[in-house]
């Protein structure tokens, strides 16, 4: 083996300075946080089971897709494929940090990794195409997101509490909310809108067919097989 | 404050699915590289994830829930702004069911 490269920098100044840019992701955090922690009470779980479930978890779009599938007593296999299928997409993010973090000490890259969101790794994408190879600032601006997820999902919770009866409110419906605007969003993102609609089909038909919340995986797999066939097409 | 030992089994192992997804792509490209392909379908996931929880949602749904879901995405692709769209769509669904029942 060649000699050990040597590591990007991992300092306390680059965690400062990564906390203090991570501060204009927290709006958006915050958002999802209050409604996560509104629909973890519609979904019965206590207000320590929802903060653990964000601190541990920390997913936004994958917590709200598993409550989706929720149940009592909790499908384990249906919740966790569920989450698989929410973060897959984690994978191409971690991949894309391995030029820039490859040295690093597996310590510092893999608690760097777990606060990591989507928010917060563009912006130090972002920072590091910028010519400043600091990690530090990975971490800083995911340990603010993680923390203000965490408060804004206990926050959420009381509040839902308060609200009291959910459907007088149309809070039941925040849940098919929020995935209709991240649906649109995606589609935007990704120039594509076959998978949407081959995930919509396929989940349909299975949801009368198989009881459980079995069609939420099979519409996800139709819709990613029907983006890789139409990747395929086009190259 | 109580948590049932069945919901913090099911969030440990969510827990340990997350991290597997966050730390598996940096671990994987020191063996693998990701190709065009694999990348082309771990990128359509969360979208066709999100279909299959709206589509069933659709058409179970009555008005309300319609009004609501075209509110949510029209507003999201004019606005771009997740949280206009989403209050709209659930302040419509109250009111529409309000006034519809």
């Amino acid at each position: 083996m060649a000699a050990r490269r040597p590591g990007p920098p991992f300092t306390l100044h680059g965690i400062w300075s990564g906390a203090v840019a991570g501060l204009t992701l927290l709006p958006g955090v915050a958002m999802y946080g209050v409604a996560f922690g509104i629909m973890a009470d519609v979904a019965r779980l206590s207000a320590l089971e929802a903060v653990l479930f964000s601190a541990w978890v920390y997913a936004g779009g994958a917590q709200m897709a598993t409550l989706q599938a929720w149940a009592d007593p909790v499908p384990l296999v249906a919740v966790c494929l569920t989450a698989l299928a929410m973060n897959a997409r984690y994978v191409l993010l971690g991949a894309a940090l391995r030029p820039w973090l490859a040295g690093l000490p597996p310590h510092q890259t893999y608690t760097s990794l777990f606060f990591m969101g989507d928010g917060n790794w563009a912006l130090s994408l972002r920072e590091h195409g910028e010519g400043r190879s600091d990690v530090g600032f990975l971490l800083g601006s995911g340990v603010v997101m993680w923390a203000t997820w965490v408060a804004t999902t206990a926050a959420g919770h009381v509040f839902g509490q308060v609200l009291g009866n959910p459907e007088r409110f149309g809070v039941d419906f925040m849940l098919p909310a929020f995935f209709a605007a991240m649906a649109a969003a995606f589609v935007r993102k990704l120039h594509d809108a076959w998978p949407l609609l081959a995930g919509i089909a396929v989940a349909v038909v299975v949801e009368r067919l198989v009881a459980g919340p079995w069609y939420i995986i099979a519409g996800a797999l139709a819709g990613s097989f029907v983006g890789m066939v139409g990747h395929v097409r086009k190259a | 404050m109580f948590a049932r030992p069945d919901i913090l089994l099911a969030i440990a192992l969510l827990g340990v699915v997350s991290m597997l997804c966050r730390f598996g792509g940096f671990f994987l490209m020191r063996y693998v590289a990701i190709t065009p392909r694999v990348d082309a379908w771990l990128r359509a996931m969360p979208v066709a994830l999100v279909g299959a929880i709206i589509g069933p949602v659709a058409v179970k749904g009555g008005p309300p829930e319609w009004l609501g879901l075209a509110a949510a995405v029209g507003l999201m692709r004019w606005t771009g702004n997740e949280f206009i769209a989403c209050a709209v769509a659930i302040a419509g669904v109250a009111g529409a069911r309000l006034v519809l029942s």
